[in-house]
């Protein structure tokens, strides 16, 4: 026989052939057990399970944060009721004075705690420059 | 307008409905949907098959065991494929290359597992083409390395720069192991090397 001779009965072995019985059950059962096995094989779930899970605690602490906000007695210290009581009339302005705001009250209520902490301190300073930049800011735009 | 006419009209050869594409299914399956890659499973194993098959040496149990294996990383690695080639390449350059380091684990010497002295004596017994399953039967006779590196080449249709790469050797010793198998395929059928 040939070469090409040879060849030409070698290609013809070149086809497709089914398994003998259905391989998937066996597939399916061997993929789960390594992503059972090695979390990194899970990955794709989790981690839009852990998205999912990250924005419902966002949406909660910031309910909750809003609550508070919203029950916060006027008296607590007087800053805070300052903060709050400041609503900027410009709405490019209204979030940014809310998230301050809490920020504020936030930090106010640490010093409560800690009155002595000089990294609240200057983060509370910072908060106020902030706040009164913001100030400055709705004068300018009238 | 008879029942025929309206049967004819209404029906839809199977290569006619709408059935999603290769690269919708593979999307959805990377995106961890199992059914889909179960769809892709059936599309493709019989081609992927074929081509374990032969290099197991039409071992079934060992065909499937590796088919299995290669789904598995296929599943596992659905995330880096890229989409430059069709999934149909992709999964069947990755059950090739499965089958061959199965090979390669088994650390395979291709002369003691069937050499020229063990080889079976078929005395003046003809070739005859039409006896395809001698044919599989030979190649399946054969030392795995000289078998992979036959059915690659002659069977498969890759150069012998591929098959170097994917079996780790030099692209000679791809070509004398051929030339070697080749003639070991002709003892065992019985005719003059």
């Amino acid at each position: 026989m040939n070469e090409f001779e040879h060849l030409r009965q070698m290609r013809a072995l070149k086809q497709p052939v089914a398994p003998s019985r259905d391989l998937w059950a066996d597939i399916d059962r061997r993929i789960e057990a390594s992503e059972r096995a090695a979390s990194p094989g899970r990955a794709r779930q989790p981690r839009r399970w852990l998205a999912v899970a990250a924005i419902a605690m966002l949406a909660v602490l910031s309910g909750g944060l809003g609550l508070r906000l919203a029950m916060q007695p006027a008296a607590v210290t007087p800053t805070v009721a300052t903060a709050k009581a400041w609503k900027p009339d410009d709405p490019r302005l209204t979030g940014a004075a809310v998230e301050l705001s809490s920020a504020h009250m936030e930090l106010s209520q640490a010093m409560q705690q800690s009155p002595d902490s000089a990294a609240l301190q200057r983060l509370l300073l910072r908060t106020e420059r902030q706040q009164d930049r913001l100030r400055h800011l709705e004068q300018q735009a009238g | 307008m008879t029942a025929l006419c309206l049967a004819s009209e209404t029906f839809m050869p199977p290569e006619l409905v709408d059935e999603p594409t290769d690269t919708d299914v593979v999307r959805k399956a990377a995106a961890g949907d199992r059914r889909a890659f179960e769809m892709l499973y059936r599309r493709h194993s019989s081609r992927v098959y074929g081509a374990v098959l032969r290099l197991a040496g039409y071992d079934h149990a060992r065909a499937e065991d590796l088919v299995q294996e290669a789904f598995v990383r296929a599943w596992q690695k659905l995330d880096s494929f890229r989409h430059e080639s069709s999934f149909g390449t992709w999964i069947y350059r990755l059950a090739v290359n499965t089958a061959l380091m199965s090979i390669r684990a088994r650390n395979a010497d291709p002369v003691s597992i069937l050499d020229d002295e063990h080889m079976p004596d078929q005395g003046d017994t003809p070739f005859c083409p039409a006896e395809r399953d001698e044919l599989e039967r030979a190649i399946g006779t054969l030392p795995p390395r000289a078998r992979a590196v036959l059915v690659l080449h002659d069977v498969e249709g890759w150069k012998h720069e591929e098959i170097a790469t994917e079996l780790g050797m030099a692209v000679g010793t791809s070509k004398a192991q051929l030339h070697r198998a080749r003639g070991l395929l002709k003892r065992v059928l019985g005719e003059r090397p």
